[in-house]
Order: C-alpha cells, then structure tokens, then sequence
C-alpha cells in the first residue's frame, strides 16, 4: 500500500514538472474554449443548453482524453523501454500496485484538468448551473475518464510508435467524437461515426446533464464496453509479451 | 535454481543449471558475454520464467513481489524516470519499504551527496550507476543482486563501492554478483561460479579454483648447462614457458615442486614463486571448456 503511494506522489512531481502537460494537455483545451466562446458567443442554445457550458465540457473531456490517451502512453512507452518497469518488477511494488498507482495518477489529473476547465469556464464566461449539477457532471466527467486511461495503457504498449499513435488516435478520436464541433453541426455520414466513439459516449451523459435530461444508458453501456476492450486488449498483449520475453 | 534451462526461441542463454547461494555468502558469477549470467539473475528475481527447471527465492516463488522485500538489485541496462531529482528518487524506493535505510546513509553510499539535487536522468554513466546502487541499498536488503556494478565508475568511485560492498557482506549478508572485475571479484567473493555458453563450468572458492586452473608459478633462469627438455619430466609440471634462459612452469603443487627443484641441485638462480590469479584462471576455464569442474 504505501509502496502504492509513493509511486503515486512521484509520478505527481513528475507531471507538475512536465512543461509539455501544461502547454498542450491543459493549456489546448482552454485556448479553444477562449477562441471558440469569442467565434459562437456564450449563449448560442445548443442541444437544451448553453454554448458556455456545452463547450466546457467538451473541452473537459477534450483534456481528460489527452492526458489519459496521450500523456500516460508516451510515458508508459518510454518507462518500459528504459527498463525502469523491469527494474520496480525487483521491488516490493506488486504489479496490481503499479497500476493502481498509475490509475490513482490519472485520476488525480483528470482530477485536476476538469477543475481547470470548469474554472475558467465559469469566470471566463460565466457558466451558472446548480452546485448539485456542478457536482454530477464533475463526477461523471471524473470517473468516465478510466476507459480512457486503459486505452493510453494499450497504446503505451507500442513502443516507440506510441508518440505518433497516442497524438493522432487522441486527435482523431475527439475530432469524430464531437468534442471539436458539435455532431450537430456534423455531415450525416460523421454524425452516424460519431454515435460509436468512446468520446462521445463520454461526453455525451454530461451534455445531457446539462440539458436537465437524464444519463443515457446506451452511452454508459457503450463506454464500459470500450473499457473492457481497451483492458482486455492490454492484458492479452502483457501476456504475450511475457511469454515470448522481448520486453 | 534446480535443472534450469532457459530458451529464447532457438537461442538456449541457461542450459541445466543447479545453484543454490547460501545465506550469508558472497558469490560472484563470473563469464564471458553471453554466458546467461544475466539470465539467470533475471529467472532468480522472478523477472523471466524458466523454460525449464525450478527457482525459488528465499523457499517461494521469485515472481510473488513478497519475495522481493528483503533483496536489493542492480539491473543491467535500466535508466531512472525524468523529472525526479536523485534524493526523489530514492526517496520513492525508500517508499517501498519497511524499514528503508535513511536517505544520509543512502547517499554517502552511492557518495552522490553533492548531487542530490541533480536531476536523476541527468546524471552522467558512472553516476548513474552509483544511484541505482543506492536504490538497491534503500531497503536495507539481506541480500543484493548485482548485474555488472562498477560498469562506467571511475576508479574512486569502484573503491568506494567495494568498500561499501565489503562492509555489507561483513555485517553477514548475502551477495550474489556479476563483474568483469575479476581482481575485485577475487577480493569479495567467497565462491566463484563461473558460466560459459549457458552451463556452469565451475563452482568452487576463488582459492581453489585459482588452485586448480591458474596453479603457481615457478620462474628462475636456469643455467647454460640446463637441459629444457629434462624440465618437463619432473612431477607435478603442468606447462613450462622460456623466454632465453628464463623459465616460467605452472604448477598445482609449488611447494613441492620447488623442494624437488632444490634437493636435486637444479642449476637455477633468481627463483620466484607467484599465485596466479582469478583472470587467469578464468581465461584458462573458458578457453578449455572440456571438463567441468564443481
Ligand atoms: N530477451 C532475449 N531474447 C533473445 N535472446 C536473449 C534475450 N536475452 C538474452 N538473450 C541471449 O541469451 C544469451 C545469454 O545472455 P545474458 O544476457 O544472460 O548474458 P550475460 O552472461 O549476462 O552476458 P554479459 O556479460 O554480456 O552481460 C545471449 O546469447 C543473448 O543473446
Ligand atoms: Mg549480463
């Protein structure tokens, strides 16, 4: 447990002074929303509510997919390459406690990445809403990241591709999945993509929030569904690894 | 490790190996590259499965990370995280631990004390080194696994790491090595197991191997009346070397030897009886790699 912890603490030192986190994974998201509330105008009507608030958890979810998609996969790709996962493999760090530590740190800055967003959203451009859904779409937007955090987990396995891999998929995956634009304002052909994205089933709940209509089931579903895939994947080529030994 | 083979595809690295390392010795593991030395550290700690064969740590199964408390390692090839300083990063081994040796201790150890503030992946090749020794002492282990240690040190820093290495088998722990330095490894081991191409050829204190395969030297320069020729029928002679009349022979059996040499009234001047050391010994085990020798 505290070997747990102190990987926990380290891997937060590590990312308060990562430059790169702040410029791209929390510093993208907020640019955009200051461009895009400046192009729309705060109180477009969008899908039962707001453009301030639509957009802000767009761009929440946009910086959650980066830091868990691209952030966690590039390091992960580069830990295992130094040999520093081998080398805690020798210490008391149990494999369960790495990974929970390496959850807990994802966690932790999607923690952090939501809280930002949310901040500036509502001093930029005054987003008001009941501290109750404050609340509901914090938490769903919080905890619906962890599929996430398993896809940058799998992405992580691809070694020196992971830059390349986790940039575009976390690109692409929140270009189709509506977080950029609305699917609203998307061709018919798109929109029909965008229904099967983890992204937008991600986001989706919280927009529905939003427009005081209840949590899609379909899109929980979906997502867990993903989460499943995404681990399933990672755990089957972990196995493989070991047996053939290359790492 | 109990009948331990290890293959990576067609590639066999371990080939039938039995050991087993006592508490409390210091065992250096010595072999040419590629011998499997690395593999076999990697199958003890768990790392890699055998093909083959059982291993066990301390009686368990080496890949329960329960076992792995009271062992620190040196791994060949691994580097530190970026953006931890080196106090940081022992700090998040010391982290893993019970009882975890104090970060003063840990530091005057690796004799990093100046740079403690540095950031760790920074560090230059030898100092590099030095924290991941540190990282491997941060648990106050009863046993250390050691991959090539001094590889990249300066020679004060491999000073102060033997010493360190020294006063941790004296405090009665146990010491499982590998090195290319065999005049070190000579000074801190109690037993000797040397691996070639997978197997092991030899298994036995550093003394009695140097015994057996380095042998004394006996060298003098012999008369102009000597017959070389006859040299070479007198007992316990294993290789006669000349260069003009100075005569180099390699025995297991100096003592005797030289007496013979002496009551027979051999005309022989300037004698001189040298040991040969452990390089020697192991140039000689792994060239001529017949016999074994356990
Ligand atoms: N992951 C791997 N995949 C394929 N072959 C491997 C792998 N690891 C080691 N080998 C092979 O196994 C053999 C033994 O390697 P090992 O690393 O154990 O040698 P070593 O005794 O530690 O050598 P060195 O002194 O160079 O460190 C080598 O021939 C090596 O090529
Ligand atoms: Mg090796």
């Amino acid at each position: 447990m505290n070997a747990m912890w102190s990987l926990w603490k380290a891997e937060l030192l590590r990312t308060v002074r990562d430059r790169r986190f702040f410029t791209l994974t929390l510093g993208m998201p907020i640019i955009f929303y200051f461009v895009f509330m400046n192009q729309v105008g705060t109180h477009a009507r969008i899908s039962g509510t707001f453009w301030n608030a639509y957009f802000m958890v767009s761009m929440a979810a946009f910086g959650v997919v980066g830091s868990s998609v691209n952030t966690l996969a590039v390091r992960l790709a580069t830990e295992r390459k130094s040999g520093w996962v081998r080398f805690l493999r020798t210490t008391p760090l149990s494999s369960a406690g790495y990974t929970l530590a390496k959850i807990l740190t994802q966690l932790s800055l999607s923690f952090f990445i939501i809280f930002v967003v949310f901040f500036v959203a509502q001093f930029s451009a005054h987003v008001t809403m009941p501290p109750m859904r404050w609340f509901e779409i914090f938490l769903w937007l919080w905890i619906g990241s962890i599929p996430f955090a398993a896809l940058g987990v799998f992405i992580g396995m691809a070694g020196n591709a992971a830059q390349v891999l986790g940039t575009l998929v976390y690109l692409v995956l929140s270009m189709l999945g509506g977080l950029w634009t609305p699917i609203q304002a998307l061709p018919r052909a798109l929109q029909e993509v965008a229904q099967w994205m983890p992204t937008y089933r991600f986001a989706q709940p919280a927009w529905e929030l939003l427009a005081e209509r209840p949590i899609s089931w379909v899109s929980v579903a979906i997502l867990l569904g993903y989460a499943g895939i995404f681990s399933g994947l990672a755990a089957w080529i972990e196995r493989k690894g070991d047996a053939h030994q290359q790492e | 490790m109990k009948d331990v083979t290890k293959q990576f595809g067609q590639k066999t690295a371990v080939r039938d190996v039995t050991m087993k390392i006592a508490k409390g010795s210091a065992v250096a593991l010595l072999g040419p590259n590629g011998a499997g030395k690395t593999t076999s550290i990697a199958m003890m700690l768990g790392l890699i499965r055998p093909t083959r064969g059982v291993v066990t740590l301390f009686g368990g199964d080496p890949l329960a990370s329960e076992q792995h408390a009271h062992i620190g390692v040196m791994l060949q090839g691994v580097s530190v995280p970026d953006r931890l300083t080196v106090v940081e990063t022992i700090q998040l081994f010391r982290g893993f631990y019970k009882k975890p040796l104090a970060i003063d201790r840990l530091l005057t150890a690796a004799g990093l004390e100046e740079d403690a503030r540095v950031m760790a992946n920074r560090l230059s090749g030898g100092k590099m080194r030095r924290l991941q020794f540190a990282l491997a002492l941060a648990g106050n282990p009863e046993v250390l696994f050691l991959d090539e240690p001094t590889v990249g040190m300066d020679v004060t820093a491999r000073r102060h790491f033997w010493d360190e290495l020294r006063r941790f088998i004296a405090s009665g722990k146990t010491l499982l090595l590998t090195t290319h330095d065999l005049q070190e490894a000579d000074l801190v081991a109690d037993r000797v197991i040397v691996m070639n191409k997978g197997r092991i050829i030899a298994d036995a204190a550093p003394e009695s191997i140097k015994m057996q395969f380095a042998g004394r030297q006996i060298s003098f320069v012999a008369g102009v009346h000597l017959d070389l020729q006859k040299l070479t029928k007198l007992p316990d002679v294993i290789e006669i070397k000349t260069a003009g009349r100075q005569v180099t022979i390699r025995t297991n059996n100096s003592d005797g030897l030289l007496r013979t040499l002496i009551m027979e009234q051999w005309e022989i001047s300037d004698i001189q009886v040298t040991g040969g050391g452990l390089e020697e010994a192991f140039m000689r085990l792994t060239t001529e790699t017949e016999g074994t020798f356990v």
